[in-house]
This record gives C-alpha cells, sequence and structure tokens, in this order.
C-alpha cells in the first residue's frame, strides 16, 4: 500500500543547525522520532504540520503533498506537550471543537464525543472543566479532541514528558492500545528511549537535524548504524578495540550490551567459553547493585568501565567477565 | 499539617506603619468625613436626609448623573473599539514601529489631565495644527474641524487619553498568553480567523473587560477635560458639578451629597477592577517571557493595520504633545522664547504670566516635598504590610484607600477646612502638599510593596542573628534593596503633585498659585502661547518618569 505512506523529505535551516530530515512511514505505523534535545525532532513536527514554513521539500501522505496547503487544511491532527486545551471550554467542548467546525449535527457530536471518552478511558468527564483534570486526563483529553478531528496523521509532541514516570508507563500502553483501535498512522516525538522501544512500530533516530537511522526497535537495538544510536538507544559498554586484539593500527570502538556480558563465578566450576570470546579478568568491581531479579555490576577493566548484570553477587572485589565475539559491534571512531 | 503560629517579634515593623496611618487617618479620613457629613446636616446642622433627598430628586441633578455616566461608557465603547484592533496587531505581529507604538501607548499612564486638555485644544481646535494643515492642504478658508467645546470633544480627548492605555494592557497580556492554543487549534481544522474568535478573543475577554472598568473609572472622574472642553452647563459632569457647586454657588451640602454618589460609584469600579485583576492573575498559563514574534505581517490586511495603527497612535498620542512644545515657542511674529522670557521673569508679562515663575518654583518645592514624605511613608508602610502577621489586608486597603475617592472630593474636604478658619497663605500650600501626598500615597504604595515582597525575611533575621537591632537591620540591608522601587515611587509622586489639578484647583483660593492652576487660568484667558510654555515643562517632567517608569513591564497588568 505505497500509496497511503507518509514520506517526507524535510529541508529547513535554522540558528541551532541545517533541518535535514527524510523519512518514510508505512500506513497505520506508530513512528517513534527520538534523538538527544535540540536534534530539531520537534521541529521536524511543527513542519510536517505546518506551524513552520518548510524552505524545501516534500511532505507526501497518500500521494498528495501537503506542504503548499495551510495548516487547518492539512488534516494533521497534533497533541502538544503542554495539552493545549481551550480552558474556556469544558472537556465536551473541546472534543466537539473539531467537530463544530466540520458542521457536524449536534446529535451526531454528543455520539462522538461519548465514543472518544469511552476511548480514552474516561467516560463521563464532558462537563468537567480544564483546570479540574489531572495531567494524564488532560493528555488523553487532548488525545481525544485530536482523534474526533478524523486526521489522516497525528503527531505527538512529546507527549508524556510532563507526567511521572509511574503514569509515564501506564499512559504510553494506552496510548499503543488507541492507536491499535484506530489505526492511524502516529508520529510520536519523545526523547525517553525506553518508551520508544516499547511501543513504537519503527523509530526514527535523529541528531542534528539529520535522520540517522530509521528501523524497527529490534533493528535499532541489535544493529544500531552507528556509534551515536549504538549508545543513545539502551544501554552499552564501549571499549578501545585495540585493547582486546592486539592490533595498534586498529582505530575503531569495541561495543556491547550489558546483557551480552557474563560475569564468572569465582569458583571452579566455572564452565569454559568455547566460542570466540572476549575476556576482561581482574576487573575491579566498582558497585554491586541488587534489583531484585539480578544483580547489576560495574566494573572497571584496565581504563574501561563495563556493566552488566549477574545472577549472583560477586565475592571479593575483582570480578572476571566475558562476551562472545558475535554478540560485539564494531564502529569507527567518531568526534563525539 | 496545621501550620503552627509562632508569635514573632515584629514590633519595629508594627511601627512603621504608624507615620503613614496617621497621615491617612488624620488627613484623609477625617476631612472626608467631615465632607460627607456636610450631606446629613440641614442648614441648621442638625442631622437631615433633607439635602441628600433635595439633591437627588432634582431632575437637573438626575440629568448630570445620567450623562456623566453616558459620556464614561461612550467614551469607553470608543477606546475599546478603537484599542482592540491595535491590541491583536502588536500581540500578534512584529513590524517596524512596533516598539515605538507600545512605548507610546504608556504615554497616557503618565500624562496630567490639565497636558492632555492643553494638546488637544492646540492641536484639534479651529486654530489649531490639524485645522491648520487641513487648511493649508485643501485650501479650506474655513477650519474643516469644528470640535471644541462640545459632546465630541470630551468623547474624543477621552478616547485619546484612554485608548493607548486599552491598547497596553490588553497587548501585554495577550504576548504572554501561551500560543499553543492556538496552533492547537489550526491542527484541528479552523483557520486563522475562527481561531481568533474562537481561542483568542475568549481568552482576552477577561483583559478586555479590566482595562474597560479602568478607563471608565478614568473617564468616570474626569475633571480638567470635562471643566475646558464640555464648554458649559449642558456638558457637566459629576465631578464639575461638585467643584461648581462648592466652589462657585457656596452649596458645600449640595457638594457634599454628590460627593456621596460619587463615591460609591468610584469605590465600586475599583472593587470591580481589583476583582477583575485578581481573575487575570488566576487565569490560564502565563509565560514570562514573550512569546516570539516573528511574523511579518503577510496579509493585505495585517500590513494595512500596521500603517494604520503606525499613524492613528502617532496622531493621538504624540502630536497633542509635540504641539504642545512647538506652539510654546510661537508668537503671532514667527519663532519666539518671549514666553519662556515671562516665565523665567526676565521679561515683564501680562497678569497670569506674570505668575509663571512663582508658580513653577512653588509646585517644583511642593512636589519635592511630596514626593520625600510619600515614598517615605510608602516605604514604612510597604514594610508592615509584607511583615505583618495580622490585619495586612486590612492595613494594604487603608493604603489604598484614597483612590477610592476622586481628587476633587479630597480637595473639597480641605476646602471645607479651611473655610471654616482663617487660612493663610502659607497655610494653604500646606494643605496643598497635605492633599498631594494623601494622593499620591497608593501609589508610592503599589510601587514599592511588590518589591518589599521580594526581599525575604531571612535577610533580616541574619541581621539579627549577627548583633543589629532591628531598625539597623532595616535600614542597612532591607532599605538598599528597594532603592530602585523607592526612586520610581519618588519620580511617581514628584509627577502626580507636578501635574495635580483637580484637588488643588477645589482647595485653592485665588492667590494660590501651581503649574496646572496658572495653566488653566492662561488656557481660560486664551494665551495659549503662555501655556504652552508651562506645559512644556509639564511634559519634560511626564517624560522623565516615562523613561524611568515605562521599561519593559515586568508586571503583569500594565499599572
Amino acid at each position: 500500500m505505497v500509496s497511503d505512506q507518509l514520506i517526507c523529505t524535510l529541508n529547513a535551516s535554522y540558528e541551532q543547525f541545517q533541518l535535514s530530515a527524510n523519512f518514510t512511514v508505512r500506513e497505520g505505523e506508530l513512528a517513534c522520532l527520538i534523538g538527544p534535545s535540540g536534534c530539531g525532532k520537534s521541529t521536524t513536527l511543527q513542519l510536517i504540520a505546518g506551524l513552520l514554513p518548510l524552505e524545501e521539500g516534500t511532505i507526501t501522505l497518500g500521494g498528495i503533498d501537503l506542504s503548499k496547503l495551510e495548516v487547518h487544511q492539512r488534516q494533521i491532527a497534533m497533541v502538544f506537550q503542554a495539552y493545549a486545551l481551550f480552558p474556556h471550554m469544558d472537556v465536551g467542548q473541546n472534543i466537539a471543537y473539531p467537530l463544530k467546525l466540520r458542521k457536524v449535527a449536534r446529535s451526531e457530536q454528543q455520539e462522538r464525543v461519548d465514543q472518544l471518552l469511552k476511548l480514552v478511558s474516561l467516560s463521563g468527564y464532558e462537563k468537567r472543566r480544564v483546570d479540574e483534570l489531572s495531567g494524564g486526563e488532560q493528555q488523553r483529553i487532548a488525545l481525544a479532541r485530536a482523534l474526533a478531528s478524523d486526521p489522516q496523521l497525528l503527531l505527538l509532541d512529546e507527549p508524556l514528558s510532563a507526567l511521572d514516570a509511574k503514569l509515564r508507563k501506564h499512559l504510553r500502553e494506552e496510548i499503543r492500545r488507541i492507536h491499535d483501535e484506530t489505526g492511524i498512522t502516529t508520529i510520536y516525538v519523545t526523547h525517553d528511549q525506553e518508551e520508544a522501544l516499547s511501543i513504537a512500530d519503527r523509530i526514527i533516530v535523529m541528531r542534528d537535524g539529520q535522520v540517522v537511522q530509521s528501523g524497527t526497535p529490534e533493528e535499532i537495538y541489535h544493529a544500531p548504524a552507528s556509534l551515536f544510536v549504538a549508545t543513545f538507544i539502551g544501554e552499552g559498554n564501549t571499549i578501545d578495540t585495540n585493547a582486546v586484539e592486539n592490533d595498534p593500527e586498529n582505530d575503531s570502538v569495541l561495543f556491547f550490551r550489558p546483557e551480552q556480558v557474563t560475569a564468572h563465578r569465582g569458583d571452579s566450576s566455572f564452565e569454559r567459553e568455547f566460542l570466540p570470546h572476549y575476556l576482561f579478568d581482574d576487573a575491579f568491581l566498582e558497585s554491586c547493585e541488587f534489583q531484585g531479579g539480578r544483580y547489576r555490576l560495574r566494573a572497571r577493566w584496565k581504563e574501561w568501565n563495563i556493566s552488566c548484570y549477574s545472577d549472583h553477587r560477586p565475592k571479593g572485589r575483582r570480578v572476571t567477565l566475558s562476551v562472545r565475539k558475535k554478540d560485539t559491534l564494531i564502529f569507527p571512531r567518531t568526534n563525539e | 499539617m496545621r501550620k503552627i503560629r509562632i508569635p514573632q517579634k515584629r514590633g519595629f515593623y508594627y511601627m512603621l506603619a504608624l507615620p503613614a496611618l496617621l497621615v491617612l487617618l488624620l488627613f484623609f479620613v477625617l476631612p472626608l468625613l467631615i465632607t460627607l457629613s456636610a450631606a446629613f446636616t440641614d442648614g441648621r446642622g442638625a442631622f437631615s436626609l433633607a439635602t441628600i433627598i433635595k439633591t437627588f430628586t432634582n431632575p437637573y441633578t438626575l440629568r448630570i448623573m445620567r450623562f456623566t455616566l453616558v459620556q464614561a461608557a461612550l467614551s469607553t465603547l470608543a477606546s475599546v473599539i478603537i484599542a482592540l484592533p491595535g491590541a491583536y496587531l502588536l500581540s500578534s505581529y512584529s513590524f517596524r514601529f512596533k516598539r515605538l507604538i507600545l512605548a507610546l501607548t504608556a504615554v497616557p499612564f503618565v500624562i496630567p489631565s490639565i497636558l492632555v486638555v492643553l494638546g488637544f485644544v492646540i492641536f484639534f481646535g479651529n486654530n489649531g495644527f490639524l485645522n491648520l494643515f487641513l487648511m493649508r492642504i485643501f485650501g479650506f478658508s474655513e477650519p474643516p474641524l469644528k470640535i471644541l467645546y462640545s459632546f465630541g470633544a470630551i468623547i474624543l480627548a477621552h478616547t485619546f487619553y484612554n485608548f493607548p492605555i486599552i491598547m497596553n494592557l490588553v497587548a501585554s497580556y495577550a504576548m504572554h498568553l501561551d500560543t499553543t492554543l492556538e496552533a492547537a487549534s489550526y491542527t484541528l481544522g479552523a483557520s486563522k480567523v475562527r481561531t481568533f474568535f474562537s481561542v483568542t478573543l475568549p481568552r482576552l475577554v477577561p483583559a478586555i473587560v479590566s482595562a474597560a472598568t479602568l478607563v471608565f473609572l478614568f473617564c468616570f472622574s474626569s475633571f480638567a477635560i470635562i471643566l475646558v472642553l464640555g464648554g458649559g452647563p449642558k456638558y457637566t459632569t459629576m465631578e464639575v458639578e461638585i467643584y461648581r457647586q462648592a466652589r462657585m454657588m457656596g452649596n458645600t451640602a449640595a457638594a457634599a451629597a454628590l460627593s456621596l454618589f460619587s463615591i460609591l460609584v468610584t469605590g465600586l469600579l475599583l472593587v470591580a477592577y481589583n476583582k477583575s485583576q485578581r481573575r487575570l492573575a488566576q487565569g490560564e498559563l502565563y509565560r514570562d517571557e514573550q512569546r516570539a514574534q516573528n511574523r511579518k505581517p503577510a496579509s493585505l490586511v495585517g500590513r494595512l493595520l500596521a500603517l494604520l495603527y503606525t499613524f492613528i497612535t502617532l496622531l493621538f498620542v504624540l502630536a497633542p504633545i509635540i504641539s504642545v512644545v512647538v506652539r510654546s515657542a510661537l508668537s503671532p511674529a514667527g519663532f519666539s522664547l518671549k514666553w519662556y522670557r515671562q516665565l523665567l521673569a526676565l521679561e515683564l508679562a501680562g497678569s497670569h504670566m506674570g505668575s509663571a515663575l512663582p508658580a513653577l518654583l512653588n509646585s517644583l518645592v511642593i512636589a519635592t516635598v511630596v514626593a520625600i514624605v510619600a515614598t517615605s511613608l510608602g516605604t514604612g508602610l510597604s514594610a508592615s504590610i509584607a511583615r505583618r502577621t495580622r490585619s495586612k489586608t486590612l492595613l494594604e486597603w487603608l493604603g489604598m484607600l484614597s483612590m477610592t475617592v476622586s481628587s476633587v472630593i479630597i480637595g473639597l474636604g480641605y476646602f471645607l477646612i479651611s473655610s471654616q478658619f482663617r487660612v493663610g497663605q502659607s497655610l494653604s500650600y500646606l494643605l496643598v502638599v497635605i492633599a498631594h501626598l494623601v494622593i499620591a500615597i497608593p501609589f508610592t504604595l503599589r510601587a514599592i510593596l511588590p518589591a518589599y515582597r521580594k526581599i525575604p525575611l531571612s535577610y533580616a533575621h541574619s541581621a539579627r542573628t549577627l548583633g543589629s537591632s532591628a531598625p539597623k537591620a532595616f535600614f542597612s540591608v532591607e532599605l538598599p534593596l528597594l532603592k530602585s522601587a523607592m526612586a520610581s515611587a519618588a519620580i511617581f509622586a514628584f509627577a502626580l503633585s507636578m501635574g495635580e489639578f483637580n484637588a488643588t484647583l477645589t482647595l485653592s483660593s485665588a492667590t494660590i498659585v501651581t503649574l496646572p492652576i496658572v495653566m488653566y487660568r492662561l488656557i481660560g484667558s486664551y494665551n495659549y502661547q503662555g501655556a504652552c510654555a508651562l506645559g512644556t515643562i509639564l511634559i519634560i517632567v511626564s517624560a522623565l518618569v516615562f523613561l524611568v517608569t515605562a521599561r519593559p513591564k515586568g508586571t503583569r497588568h500594565g499599572i
């Protein structure tokens, strides 16, 4: 269904950076736009919505270039970080606002409002005033209102960053569920990579105004395209390659995830590692945190920090760690 | 958790309020009570409601009441209508003269009413610059705009004076509103126009109502403008009638009765205004930085608006002021500094002009005294209000009380008292000083109290633990931090006193001369040039205040 894809080629220049973002989102996908602060992800959303002028480029949705259209003509709904609910209207009027614009009949408006409130699990809230709502409730009403406009594309600009951790976890699942029920193509901006990994169908990583990688969460996590993506998503360990391979000419960096490291038991029941591996022996154990189901170890080997997990608390302050070569990635050194 | 009230040792702070309290009680509350009591007595001094009944059943009185309210309402309406597109322009776009326009909208806050009147006459009068200009351009033989001394003149002068106020208050409020709501509205499918009416305007209504209430108050209590531009008994308002009854008809009882009505209305308006301000404060998401207004008006409408409002503001705000300055150097023979020479008594002058120099000196001395005393009293009062644990709102309310009464009525009180005794000239001047003081205290309080509230109590406490007494801590630690607020208050009080006309005219005898009084007399004797020379001095003083106080507003809602 190529024709219903969203294809963006965006070029715009700003004081801080040059924005040059090209990416594609398939119909019905929930794509997460992720990157460090100031990388241009919110700017990208605003460009797509038309709230910022696009210098050069196209925004093609369903085969039509939207870049020439005014904001209110694009049928792209957006949920803002600060929710942006209209304070002089109650919840029902807020949600009905796009319906009124589209001259939907009163009775149908009421029905639709009820439907949407049910979808976001806030039935019965029609008459509430905006200032009576909690952050999480405002968020969901903003989402309901956006959905009321029956958009082709839904943009969410860091919708959960103003909420506390527990609520964030709960609401991101809600957002995923609502997305699945409505099937609307969605772009979700966040700086929280854990959020992105857990709910996205596709992750688009941005840096300094450029898209550096686009793929499924698994692809991004297991096959990052660069050291930046590798260290940005999830946790990782980096070691100069020439420290483990005796090759002083080698200027690359070794990267591997903590869960791929094995912490050896200090006793003789150690099982030899048969596959090719790197051994970090006699590392100094800096800390050991009990996390309930396992221990998280931070060790120092030569001048490198390695973090990993273990099912046991190591005795003494020295540990031996190893990682299979096939679980490591090699990246050229970049100037960070 | 219940807050445990620890009795504080705040004796010193409680005492700081005493001087101000004394002044206010003795020189405001007392005269006011005396004045109002005159309304409740009959000719022989016994309690009677006859005067009140007689006054308020008199059709003449009722006509005046009606006129006062009608002119205030129309002026407010006109001001709002002219101000709104301008406020929209200022808050939504950035354009070349934006800073200038914004700055100019703050001018009416500092300009004395007698100057407004003068500027109006000089610019819009039959022989004023506007008419001369139009006659020159279009070749008329008669001045085309004959607006002075009419109902239209009153409304026009009020509008000229007040629409920038509304523009300023509404635009500053609008500029701090979060724009995300408009963005959300666009993404939901609403056009710019639709968004303005459904989303922006409803949010602005509280600010508009608040500003309009303030303007209505100004127009209701307007005195100098009515006195000069009204031109007769047909266009008299409450305040002018109070003055007339007291000073010209000698009917103090009637004047007092009318004062009751005036105080009632101004009191209600101030309560309404304060309420509206508090509503604004509780309002919505308020951003401290101004939202980036980088949009140049791309549409024709936007550009036209920008041009129109640049022109209108310049015309209405700046032109009359400039005319005054220009006219002051004009004599029938052309450019001449004759009036300044007469002013400075370097040259012999006619009767009114002859009293110009003494008037200027008097005004300067009075203003200086008022500035110093009002600031001191205001500081003491602020300190006491900020540091008290009990009855702080009562005190604050008391400090602001004199604002609820128009200056004419304040002057009336002193007139009544001074007419009971033989009051010599120096005592008369003292009364002027006290009247100005009473009027100025709420303004100094308004300037200093917020600044004082920002000073944490811990400063004084550390000073105390380090060994200084309470007064020493106050003077050495807290007062220095108030320097700029006190300077602002002093300058404002100075300008207030220099330009004060209503109370001074009402209470003074023919021998008292201050700058605005002489200006008024010069206008009355058609010596406009002389009046302009004096006016120019007032403009300089106002400009000073303007530069110092009209900096980018840190406060939300204007004044």
